[in-house]
């Protein structure tokens, strides 16, 4: 379970990203969140592993306190927190399966990740991870030469190869096309029904919010200005959470189509 | 749009003023081109030479290269030239050994998304202090104070090395992508997991390229340091020229070409061949060639904006 | 590459390095060991040369020797007048020989290949070989020098400006032909506006190294600063020398720093 408590960010120079957010989120729910960039979506994500460290109040996760964490205990935490990136964040000029084994690092000593000598263990684990997302083939095949889908795909794996609780997804489909859009929307969806990892996704389009979602935060100025079920979101509700109307640009497939 | 007889090609109403000339930048040129001719004649006048020096130097050069042609391979070869060259590439291989090892580990702790300032300034204050010692001097002082042959000439050479390679280690490491470091530490991966898989793997091809780089430069600067003693080719050259043995000063010098030209084209290639194996397009985030050919030759760079 | 979402079961092996990878790094190593034994690299005298007494010697530097203006100060103007003449015919002789060095503005085949052969040959001398020669040549001095860096600074300036000439866009320079202009007049009004700003970057490149290659062609008796520390050292005046050294090092810097602030407004 994650619990936020009254959470606020504010970033040097005084900007504030988040105000005073309170969010309880259970075990195998999958969270969709939207709002206008620079609503505070990415670090509200960021704050719940510590990437940003939130300002005041509390964020705990199955129980341990995030904000003020010692550097081990936050470790420790973010093992069991899989991220995924806009960008993907991948080491172009390493092998996929470099790249999947990443998501080993918090669980292998030093003396394993530092020379690269990897047990079993973390190859069967690298493996299983990169076979659930269907990249299997390219396994040694270097990062760079992947298409878009497929890099985010890698980007899941690593996560995946945590073994996580939790998924962060920072808008994982951002940078790529309409199809492979829904290819990798459909990861995550299987992902959480199938091993059921509570998974926080942040969108930027609405009908993908609303075709994968089940429960909607909307986020508006960095406060939390929806909190429901997504069946019961209609365009008004988006109107709020954008504070203005709804426009082809926040819809995938109309801007696919214009 | 008036009914004018004039054709303007645009929207205005009146004819357009011819604009005067701007002096400007025709002022500045002229102050910047004067500036250089004073500075090029108060130069010469130091160099303590006649314009007859001047334009019979050009001459006695000639004559020179005249007794060059025909170079006489043999009388150098049977006193050992071959085996001076290689021992030109050893010194020069050693130096970029030297430098290459010693940068590497400390252009991490001068990188800025490394190191907190506490060790970046004074790692990059070494590196830049080191690069700002002639090797030839280092050298130098080694020999006056050691007395010995061609090893001292490879310390001298890996000393700088540190310097210039650290330096462009340094940026190569700044400007790598952060995306990968967050993804790691999002995993819950330590400071050391972050610099060996997410840093490492993406600057070593390039670093390693500089290495090659280096290496290039350093096979010129051991041929140098023969000529203070520090063995090698340029000794032969220096004991060569004091007879005034031009033909096998022509041989001698033909050698250190062929030597230069083929190093070059060797690690060239190689440095090619890491760029284009790494999934890099070679000209994606390059440098232009020209800076390439720059950095080859003086090891000094452009700074990153 | 296809982008299909089925998963493809199979794993893949992991593929071995080649052979010749592993031979390279042996080879390599084999070689760094065989070179260093060669040299004569031992542990041992790297000991004997930090434990030499003689570095005692260098200190204290006589402060009042080396800034007494005959000692120094005439030597280190020398060596700018070396640098400064020797990179402005330098870098005007390159940019006729650099625009006649690239593909595009070459006006014919032979000129090309010629001027690209000559200068490759006088960059593979290094320029202290140039300062050899050339004292041997002229004679020992300050001219000497000049004369060698003037040649070394062009070869190395024509190669960089070449290959920025190379990059410039070719279609200004087709509408000039087209316009019915002769070569020299359309290469300077269609390709020198692009190239300029690049050039005088080179220029104050060259400049920079002509200052540091100065300040070490006394040592091969080519005058400038390079003399003084040739005397001094045959003479073990090693106290001198280190105070000469810090100077030379204070004035790379300065230019160094000079040099990248003025290129900084260039960009």
């Amino acid at each position: 379970m994650i619990v936020f408590d009254d959470v606020s960010v504010t970033y040097r120079g005084g900007v504030h990203a988040l105000r005073n957010v309170s969010l309880t989120i259970e075990d195998g729910e999958l969270l969709v969140i939207v709002g206008l960039s620079g609503a505070g979506k990415s670090t509200l994500l960021r704050a719940l592993n510590g990437l940003v460290p939130a300002t005041s109040g509390s964020i705990t996760v199955d129980g341990v306190e995030v904000v003020g964490a010692s550097p081990r205990t936050m470790r420790e935490v973010r093992s069991r927190i899989g991220m995924i990136f806009q960008t993907f964040n991948l080491v172009n000029r390493t092998t996929v399966m470099n790249n999947v084994l990443m998501g080993r690092l918090a669980k292998v000593p030093a003396w394993r990740s530092t020379l690269g000598v990897w047990s079993a263990e973390d190859r069967e684990a690298a493996f299983q991870a990169m076979e659930r997302v269907g990249i299997v083939d390219k396994a040694y095949v270097r990062a760079s030469n992947l298409s878009g889908g497929q890099q985010q795909r890698v980007g899941i794996a690593r996560a995946l190869a945590q073994e996580p609780k939790i998924m962060l997804a920072d808008e994982p489909v951002a940078a790529l096309d309409p199809v492979t859009t829904h290819q990798v929307m459909g990861d995550l969806q299987r992902i959480n029904r199938e091993l059921g990892i509570t998974t926080l996704i942040n969108l930027h389009f609405l009908d993908l919010a609303r075709h994968y979602g089940r429960r909607l935060i909307g986020l508006r100025g960095g406060e939390l200005v929806y909190d429901g079920d997504i069946s019961e979101v209609d365009d008004d509700t988006f109107r709020d959470i954008y504070g203005r109307a709804i426009t082809p640009d926040d819809l995938l497939d109309e801007s696919a189509d214009a | 749009m008036s009914d004018t007889d004039v054709m303007i090609p645009d929207d205005t109403d009146q004819p357009v003023g011819r604009p005067e000339r701007p002096n400007g930048p025709r002022n500045w040129r002229i102050g910047i081109a004067l500036l250089l001719i004073v500075a090029a004649m108060w130069s010469w006048s130091g160099l303590d030479a006649s314009l007859r020096d001047a334009l019979e130097a050009p001459g006695k050069g000639w004559n020179i290269a005249k007794q060059m042609w025909t170079p006489a391979f043999n009388t150098v070869i049977e006193r050992g030239a071959i085996g001076k060259i290689f021992e030109s590439l050893y010194v020069a291989w050693i130096g970029t050994m030297i430098g290459a090892m010693l940068s590497f580990p400390l252009s991490f702790f001068g990188a800025s998304n490394v190191a907190p300032a506490a060790f970046r300034v004074p790692i990059r204050m070494l590196f830049n202090a080191i690069r700002a010692v002639p090797e030839l001097i280092v050298a130098m002082l080694l020999l006056s104070v050691t007395g010995l042959g061609p090893w001292a000439g490879a310390l001298a050479i890996g000393l700088h090395s540190v310097g210039t390679l650290g330096k462009l280690s340094t940026e190569v490491i700044e400007t790598s992508d952060e995306g990968p470091l967050e993804a790691i530490s999002a995993a819950g991966g330590t400071f050391l997991e972050k610099t060996r898989w997410g840093m490492v793997p993406q600057v070593l091809p390039t670093v390693v390229g500089y290495w090659l780089f280096r290496f290039e430069i350093n096979v010129r600067a051991s041929a140098v340091l023969g000529l203070i003693g520090a063995g090698g080719i340029g000794g032969e050259l220096v004991s060569q020229l004091s007879f005034r043995n031009f033909p096998e000063v022509g041989a001698v010098l033909l050698m250190v070409i062929a030597m230069v030209l083929v190093i070059d084209t060797i690690s060239g290639f190689a440095r090619r061949r890491i760029i284009a194996g790494s999934g890099r397009k070679i000209d994606d985030d390059d440098d232009s060639a020209a800076f390439e050919a720059l950095r080859d030759l003086t090891g000094l760079g452009p700074e990153p904006v | 590459m296809s982008d299909t979402a089925v998963p493809a079961t199979a794993r893949p092996k992991k593929p071995r390095p080649q052979l010749t990878t592993y031979l390279l790094v042996i080879v390599l190593a084999a070689f760094t060991v065989f070179a260093a034994r060669q040299i004569d690299l031992e542990w041992s005298s790297f000991i004997d040369m930090w434990t030499n007494p003689l570095w005692g010697r260098f200190w204290p530097v006589p402060w009042d020797w080396v800034l007494n203006r005959h000692n120094v100060f005439d030597a280190l103007i020398e060596t700018f007048q070396i640098a400064i003449i020797s990179t402005v015919i330098g870098c005007t002789l390159a940019l006729p020989i650099g625009f006649a060095m690239s593909k595009l503005t070459s006006p014919n085949s032979p000129t090309f290949w010629v001027s690209r052969t000559v200068m490759s040959i006088i960059r593979a001398v290094p320029d202290l070989f140039w300062g050899k020669l050339l004292v041997t040549a002229i004679g020992i001095g300050a001219f000497a020098g000049a004369w060698a860096l003037t040649i070394f600074s062009l070869a190395v300036m024509v190669k960089l400006f070449s290959e920025t000439v190379d990059a410039a866009d070719p279609l200004p320079l087709e509408a000039a032909r087209a316009a019915g202009g002769r070569h020299t007049p359309a290469v300077r009004t269609a390709v020198l506006p692009e190239v300029f700003p690049a050039y005088v970057a080179y220029a104050l490149y060259v400049f920079e190294l002509n200052i540091r290659a100065s300040l070490v062609l006394g040592l091969v008796g080519a005058g400038g600063i390079g003399r003084i520390v040739e005397t001094q050292r045959s003479t073990f005046n090693f106290d001198r020398l280190l105070g000469i050294l810090i100077i030379m090092f204070v004035i790379i810097v300065i230019i160094e720093q000079i040099s990248v602030a003025i290129r900084k407004r260039l960009v």
